[in-house]
């Protein structure tokens, strides 16, 4: 009885502590962590998963190697978050590691064609897989026609040079500032929106005749 | 305004972050210019359409490969830090035993008997007197006799200095 009791206790101290950290905001979680409260990593892991996800895939166009990325960037995020500064936003640390670590991929990549060859090899395989994100309840035509818009949107992004792409997806996807994007791409702010202007402009350009 | 303003502006105009006389300007001129009016469409349907790209989510094993590489982490930093406690465990064994042995040497040196203060030998002796070598009267019959004349004369003039410096000096050896 007295187990079940403790039970109960203790999963419900640890059910108050997992929504405590939900309230709070990355700074707070971050403090809490250095506290030595280990759930509190958890939660920023869990905060940040997909949106890493998706701003490595859009950047480096591998899905796997972007998995591999993310679980990269939270094992550094883990080691140093005692060296973070926390005048500054947790997010952009966060995302000036994932941005390096595309980018290191996408300049490995380019120096070892072999590996630029089993990435394409991989993506077109890709092609017989099921389809994953469309919704199952559409039409085939629509299905169809959604999973070529999509593959379209992905490659006309994939063509934008590296450092415009950087850009484009850190403003359109993840919403980021123009000063976040400064801080994390580590270029001036006249820069980033230079190169902003341009990755819309180039954007539009390629994906218009597709979407006319 | 005019296009080239257009576009410089265009991309605050997109993000909404212009003051509200130059949005108005923006939006009068995209009344006015039909191909701004083009491109500025072509831009917003892009960007609308990457913006809806479906997110992709993370696959279902992530969670746990994660768990595990942050597990083995731990690990590393726990090995990492006990070889820290143990070298500086040895070093603070080592600097004890240094100090240890410094205390117990000072101890040592102020329990043991006064010793008598032992001095070396005072040896007493008279200084030598300089010797100074005379300038006698030799110095002055040294003299040459192929020396021009007023030279000669002038040496001439101190000889008798000379010689009293000589006797006093002589006065002085005998002493």
């Amino acid at each position: 009885m007295a187990d079940i009791v403790r039970k109960h206790v203790v999963s419900v101290e640890g059910q108050t502590v997992r929504e405590r950290l939900q309230a709070m905001d990355d700074s707070a979680v971050v403090t809490e962590f250095l506290g030595g409260e280990e759930r509190a990593f958890s939660e920023l892991v869990t905060r940040y998963q997909t949106r890493l996800l998706n701003f490595i895939y859009r950047t480096i166009g591998d899905r796997e190697k972007a998995e591999d990325l993310v679980q990269e960037v939270f094992i550094r995020v883990y080691r140093h978050l005692h060296r973070f500064d926390r005048s500054k936003k947790f997010s952009t640390w966060v995302y000036t590691i994932a941005s390096n670590l595309a980018k290191n991929e996408l300049r490995n990549r380019s120096r070892n064609p072999l590996v630029l060859f089993q990435t394409v090899q991989k993506n077109f395989q890709d092609e017989d897989r099921p389809l994953q994100f469309e919704d199952t309840t559409s039409r085939p035509d629509d299905m169809y026609r959604k999973r070529h818009l999509r593959e379209i949107v992905e490659e006309t992004v994939a063509k934008l040079p590296e450092h415009h792409r950087n850009v484009f997806i850190l403003r359109e996807l993840e919403g980021k500032s123009y000063e976040e994007i400064a801080e994390i791409t580590e270029c001036n702010l006249g820069t980033v929106k230079s190169r902003l202007n341009r990755a819309r402009n180039s954007f539009a350009e390629i994906i218009a005749p597709y979407v006319d | 305004m005019d296009c080239r303003d257009f576009c410089d502006q265009h991309l605050a105009f997109v993000d909404d972050t212009l003051a509200g006389i130059e949005l108005v300007r923006m939006q009068r001129h995209l009344v006015e210019c039909e191909s701004c009016a083009k491109q500025d469409a072509k831009i917003r349907r892009a960007l609308l359409l990457f913006r809806n790209l479906p997110s992709i989510e993370p696959s279902a094993n992530f969670s746990n490969r994660l768990e595990a590489r942050l597990k083995e982490c731990q690990n590393e930093q726990l090995v990492h830090s006990h070889r820290n406690l143990r070298l500086g465990a040895v070093a603070a064994t080592l600097a004890s035993v240094l100090m240890l042995g410094y205390i117990s040497t000072t101890l040592y040196g102020h329990t043991e008997a006064p010793r008598d203060l032992v001095m070396p030998p005072v040896v007493a002796s008279i200084p030598e007197s300089e010797l100074m070598p005379p300038s006698g009267p030799a110095m002055v019959t040294s003299v040459s006799a192929g020396l021009t004349i007023w030279p000669a004369a002038l040496f001439a003039e101190q000889v008798p200095v000379r010689f009293a410096h000589s006797q006093l000096e002589l006065a002085n050896y005998t002493r």
